[in-house]
């Protein structure tokens, strides 16, 4: 009898079936599933027939099966390479399955894709081969090449300015004027020469942007313009923080707080177990150059009920900590180790440590500002200067007119009591706060006014 | 659009809507009717109608109604598309470019426009301080500018002669500018139009 190559419609069976009986010494394998069509496509499925016919198969027989056993039969072996991560046909996926017993990684499109990159070569995204494109590309090159030009002359009059004699310039304040916005100008043309490179907006927007570069800061802080800031500024002023804490904010750098794990949005309730440990900040300012800059961290509702008011309590002031469009990370936790490997106290840069935020029972929620204040001229303060201030009836006002600070960013959370709080109150030393409850006081109501008079 | 989606699938042939009335129908009753019921009408229109399938779900609507209030509902505004991420890119490419160039030939327009004014006006200087010989004195000879703009110069009034003629304008017939009917020349006359001249006889 010929031997019939078995098709593979025939073949239903699922990897498992296929796989294990393709073991090398082909004994019979236990299933786990006992159903029976399994077991008979098992048994019925032979380690491929060979190809011999009978006379002569039963000396070449055994070995025939033990090699085809063994190595894949030749109409195998004519199927060529077949590699899971680019099969395409179905064909071929089938083939892979019958061989290898492995199935094709991926989706069909996915592999047919990378197929398909893979011989012909990937071409960058300015050589797109669009006419519009490609000529909408030219304009913008020339464009970037009469930029470019522009930068040079400005550059050098602004070196031959910077040269001149202040007389021949009429006077000093004016020469300065002069180059402060000839400076302005010039990095207005650095700008506009890259603004219109789709190759840099995408990187921006992948999040790969050099902020070393002006124009990656310039589209970053675009960004941060159009929706974080107005947030951030918006949670500001409705929780009072400006008039209250300080004048004027004009929020200069983007701001990130996050306790442990958890990234806390601004203005919202922090539990009090979380807000026991120190934050930490990612500040990103959008000026070139390393600034130092002071994190101080005020609560601004602390009830006085003698005097049935408020007061302001300073929780923590860090100095002297390095940020630049590079490094925005500022690890509190992180800088208080460090300081206690530091031996000098006035290299520390914590100067006033952490302490819990609390709220007693029956008051209103407290706002604790993070406010970030920029050193002047990149300074350093004399730390053991700072640690003198008083926590309780801390005004940021003075504290920033003293050391001659600028506000640069801030951000806010608010803190009540919750369930924590009594633990916290309880390791921060201040068991007296934690039995208080504070109450309104009761006012005496107005006397009822009639009728004709409030219609007056 | 495709006017097959409109076009009635099911018309029977058989259906009692497709028997066009006939008198002959009518007369062939001989059974009497009670006055009460009311007389066959025929219907008004002989296109035949559309009857129900009698397969097939009976909550799909006609397509063609769909399609009129589809069609109805349309806005003023297309449906925005979806562009793939590259796809985008450069759609954003070429919108810049073309603003660039927009930008670059307005630019060009208000230069020309503004060398055209210049021109105009340094003539217009030019003139302000030529005299009877036709050079060019200094400043403070002509007059025409400065604190009392109406005052003339120290040269009196044969200097900007010209210039003081040409800036005269008042219209000519209601708010036409004079300058329309004026035509140039290079010596006009000092009378200009000679009211009392009456032909020699």
């Amino acid at each position: 009898m010929p031997s019939v190559k078995p098709s593979f419609w025939q073949i239903n069976a699922c990897v498992r079936c296929v796989r294990q009986p393709a073991s090398v010494h082909g004994a019979p394998v236990r299933l786990l599933s006992s159903s029976s069509t399994a077991r008979e496509e098992l048994q019925t499925q032979p380690p491929p027939p060979p190809p011999v016919p009978a006379p002569a198969a039963t000396a070449s027989a055994p070995n025939d099966s033990n090699a085809a056993t063994a190595e894949n039969p030749e109409y195998m072996k004519k199927w060529g390479t077949l590699d899971p991560s680019s099969v395409v046909f179905k064909r071929d996926e089938r083939r892979l399955l019958r061989r290898e017993g492995l199935q094709p990684v991926g989706s069909r499109r996915r592999r047919a894709l990378l197929r398909r990159s893979a011989n012909t070569p990937d071409i960058p995204f300015e050589q797109l081969p669009y006419q519009c494109f490609q000529e909408a590309r030219k304009i913008l090159l020339e464009d970037r090449q009469e930029k470019l030009k522009q930068i040079e002359t400005q550059t050098l009059r602004l070196k031959n300015l910077i040269a001149q004699d202040p007389a021949v310039s009429g006077g000093q304040a004016a020469k300065e004027a002069r180059m402060r916005s000839m400076r302005n100008y010039i990095n207005e043309l650095v700008i506009l020469a890259d603004i219109n490179d789709p190759v840099v907006k995408k990187k921006f927007e992948d999040g790969q942007g050099d902020m070393n570069k002006p124009i990656y800061r310039h589209l970053a802080s675009l960004k941060w313009r159009k929706y974080k800031r107005l947030v951030l500024e918006q949670r500001i002023s409705q929780m009072n923080i400006v008039p209250d804490l300080l004048p004027a904010l004009d929020l200069a750098a983007d701001i990130d707080l996050g306790f442990g794990r958890k990234n806390i949005p601004p203005g919202e309730f922090v539990d009090s177990e979380m807000s026991e440990s120190m934050p930490r900040l990612n500040v990103q300012c959008f000026e070139a150059g390393e600034k130092l800059v002071s994190v101080v961290v005020v609560d601004a509702d602390v009830p006085v009920p003698e005097q049935d008011g408020f007061t302001y309590r300073c929780q923590f002031i860090a100095s002297n900590i390095l940020i630049s469009p590079t490094q925005t990370s500022i690890p509190l936790i992180r800088i208080d180790q460090d300081d206690n490997k530091i031996t000098d106290p006035a290299a520390k840069r914590i100067v006033l440590p952490w302490q819990a935020p609390l709220a007693q029972r029956g008051a209103p929620y407290h706002r604790l500002a993070v406010i970030v204040l920029e050193q002047k001229d990149a300074k350093a303060l004399n730390v053991l200067d700072v640690k003198r201030t008083r926590r309780h009836g801390f005004i940021l006002r003075s504290f920033v007119d003293k050391h001659q600070l600028k506000p640069l960013t801030a951000t806010l959370f608010r803190t009540q009591w919750d369930d924590n709080m009594a633990g916290v109150m309880e390791r921060a030393g201040m068991e007296s706060m934690i039995n208080v409850e504070l109450k309104r006081k009761r006012l005496e109501p107005l006397p009822h006014k009639r009728r004709t008079e409030r219609m007056r | 659009m495709n006017l097959s989606t409109l076009r009635p699938l099911f018309r029977p042939l058989g259906s009692p809507q497709f028997r066009t009335p006939n008198l002959l129908h009518r007369s062939a009753q001989t059974t009497p009717r009670p006055t009460n019921a009311p007389s066959p009408t025929s219907p008004f229109s002989t296109t035949t109608r559309l009857q129900k399938r009698s397969k097939g779900a009976k909550n799909t609507t006609d397509p063609r109604i769909t399609q009129i209030r589809y069609h109805l509902q349309h806005p003023l505004t297309p449906r925005p598309l979806r562009l793939s991420r590259l796809r985008s890119l450069r759609h954003w490419t070429i919108h810049r470019a073309w603003l660039l160039f927009l930008r670059k030939r307005r630019w060009a327009e208000e230069r020309d426009l503004e060398r055209q004014y210049e021109s105009m006006r340094a003539a217009c200087e030019h003139l302000r301080l030529l005299d009877d010989q036709g050079m060019r004195v200094s400043d403070t000879e002509g007059g025409g500018q400065g604190p009392d703009a109406g005052r003339l110069g120290t040269r009196g009034r044969e200097v900007g002669r010209l210039y003081r003629g040409a800036m005269l304008k008042r219209g000519v017939w209601g708010s036409v500018p004079v300058e329309y009917a004026r035509t140039q020349t290079d010596f006009p006359g000092r009378e200009g139009w000679n009211v009392g001249w009456t032909r020699q006889v």
